[in-house]
């Protein structure tokens, strides 16, 4: 039944959040020197699994906004907008996203025209480059 | 705001299955960037949420974060995403 599916797949999901959010916790925790119990690590995690729900349905009404199906890095930005520090870390990690995006375009570029040509004059110069 | 533990992360894949289940149309899809921005999102909430209960339980003489200073300090954290 697609129902039993789709009850098996969310709890994968839930227990895949609860994974990373206890890892999380436990190191924050460790850093503040103190203990967590296991309970409130359980209630972080379905706080933060249902927080994903809502981001979903928001990120959706963005895209459907702008009359798009696709949901881009602009929607996301959005959803971070009720406080500042968190809009100012997103676009940061954006940035930061778009920076490495543009260096593996480079590196790919550079990588396919080493291939090509088979000068050792082109290689030295791409090693100076670094 | 702090990084805890730069390994630790949301995996991409559990990310994008959690999005795209929750959304109500089947046509809409999800830019694999967007999908590691949430991931970004969802390690700040659960960051924030663990700082702020320890805070709550530090105003309290606790050694120990309880339920209590999660609920606590939730209907902020909430309003403030």
């Amino acid at each position: 039944m697609k129902m039993d599916e789709d009850e098996a797949q969310k709890q994968r999901l839930k227990a895949a959040v609860h994974y990373t959010v206890g890892s999380l916790c436990q190191h924050i925790a460790a850093d503040c020197e103190k203990q967590i119990t296991k309970q409130t690590i359980a209630a972080i995690a379905e706080t933060a699994f249902r927080q994903c729900d809502i981001f979903a349905k928001d990120l959706e009404a963005f895209a459907r906004h702008a009359k798009r199906n696709t949901v881009t890095v602009d929607d996301v930005k959005l959803t971070a907008r009720r406080t500042t520090a968190l809009h100012n870390y997103i676009q940061q990690k954006s940035e930061e996203l778009a920076l490495n995006n543009q260096e593996l375009k480079e590196k790919r570029k550079k990588n396919a025209a080493k291939r090509k040509s088979k000068d050792m004059e082109a290689e030295e110069e791409n090693e100076v480059e670094d | 705001m702090a990084n805890a533990g730069n390994e630790i992360a949301f995996k991409k894949e559990t990310v994008a299955k959690l999005l795209t289940r929750s959304f109500k149309e089947d046509r809409t899809k999800v830019s694999s960037d967007a999908v590691i921005l949430v991931a970004e999102m969802l390690k700040v909430f659960v960051e924030e949420a663990t700082r702020r209960a320890v805070k709550q339980a530090n105003s309290e003489d606790c050694d120990t974060i309880d339920i209590e200073h999660f609920e606590k300090i939730l209907p902020q954290l909430l309003l403030d995403f």
